[in-house]
């Protein structure tokens, strides 16, 4: 992935004074975020990251509104936050990851308002028929077999196996303990493989 | 259920993700994956997954980064106001409480040596109330003159009153905006 350039140029916190730019002088004294994060990279990390988010937000949550809602504060509270890793000296893969956290934080928080304390409580009725994503081939394949997995199946065989990432790495976007997940994701796969051949055996049929 | 693990799993990951897979794959590991169960439900799963990813991406309708730029930046700048503002409800805080305990310790110290001044607090009535009679009848007889004086400074307290009012409020308001 590309490095994104380095551009020194003038924010709106400079031109606060100390106690009303909102923190963003101290955090660019500490190096903990960008000194200024301009508009044009942001835009490039947006450009990169806003689509591969809002897909995993979509299947996960089964709802493309949600889906909106929710990635639009993820990027929000990422440029808020005092401790997200900086583009320039941490790199865009760290920034991505802790994109993906909020994200996963925000849809806890979500399911956890309306009805159910915890996150595997949430019964699959819920999810039924709340999917509108395009009807295609993997839609048809796929949409029925996540639906019969449980939210946190979901989100731990999205972050593997559409995203890529390491078990490490799903650690650290969902809280599991890294050595759970191996256990947890070779569950999950099994069980929806037996579902994706049920569904494939199916289709053959009506076809 | 026992996890088994594979040797070629991690060959099979690598060729899913960069999209050589079956196509670019050896014919023994083809072979392998139709014979060994954890391999096969890894080619299956990965291999819907990466297309279900790259048809949902495609699907994505993004917001303006700019539009989330601006509520990125107005956020954090009414946190720094709300961080602001708490020191200043904070030292009224403290200065009422301090203002009460000063009265509080007044009152003390005035009971302990006599209540001397509450000789005069009763006088008062007694000053007074000629002088309101005296005002009174004059406004009747004086052409209304006093009246008016009446009318015109209780009319000036009440304006500045709500002119004082107005101001807290307002400023209140004016920190407190979202």
């Amino acid at each position: 992935m590309a490095p994104i350039e380095k551009r020194t140029r003038m924010s709106w916190e400079s031109a606060l004074p100390r106690s009303l730019a909102g923190g963003a002088l101290d955090r660019s004294a500490a190096g903990t975020t960008d000194p200024a994060m301009d508009s044009d990279a942001f835009a490039v990390f947006y450009e990169r990251s806003a689509r591969p988010l809002w897909a995993y937000l979509v299947r996960v949550s089964s709802d493309p509104a949600l889906a909106d809602d929710l990635m639009q504060e993820s990027f929000v509270r990422f440029l808020c936050a005092a401790g997200a890793p900086s583009l320039y000296t941490m790199g865009e893969t760290a920034a991505r990851l802790y994109l993906f956290r909020i994200a996963t934080n925000l849809l806890r928080d979500h399911w956890r308002r309306p009805r159910a304390a915890s996150i595997e409580e949430i019964p699959e009725e819920f999810f039924a028929g709340r999917d509108s994503a395009a009807h295609s081939d993997s839609q048809i394949m796929l949409g029925p077999a996540l639906r019969r997995m449980n939210p946190r199946e979901r989100q731990l065989l999205w972050l593997a196996y559409a995203e890529g990432y390491s078990h490490r790495e799903i650690a650290k976007v969902t809280g599991l303990a890294a050595t759970s997940i191996r256990l947890l994701l070779f569950r999950a796969r099994r069980k929806i493989a037996g579902f994706l051949r049920g569904r494939a055996s199916h289709v053959g049929r009506e076809s | 259920m026992m996890r088994k693990n594979c040797p070629h799993e991690k060959e099979i990951r690598e060729l899913i993700e960069d999209g050589h897979w079956p196509l670019a794959a050896l014919p023994e590991l083809r072979a392998h994956v139709g014979e060994c169960r954890t391999c096969s439900d890894l080619a299956l799963v990965a291999g819907v997954f990466q297309n279900a990813r790259i048809e949902t991406m495609a699907a994505a309708k993004l917001a303006s980064p700019g539009v989330l730029l601006w509520r990125a930046q107005l956020r954090r700048r009414n946190a720094a106001v709300e961080r602001l503002t708490r020191p200043l409800l904070g030292a009224q805080i403290f200065a009422l409480a301090v203002t009460l305990l000063a009265g509080l310790g007044f009152m003390g110290f005035e009971a302990r040596h006599g209540l001397a001044w509450l000789n005069w607090l009763e006088q008062i009535p007694q000053s007074v109330g000629p002088l309101w009679d005296n005002l009174f009848s004059a406004s009747v007889t004086s052409s209304g003159w006093a009246w008016m004086v009446l009318v015109a400074g209780l009319a000036t307290l009440l304006l500045l009153g709500g002119v004082a009012i107005y101001k807290a409020t307002d400023g209140q308001e004016r920190i407190g905006r979202p």
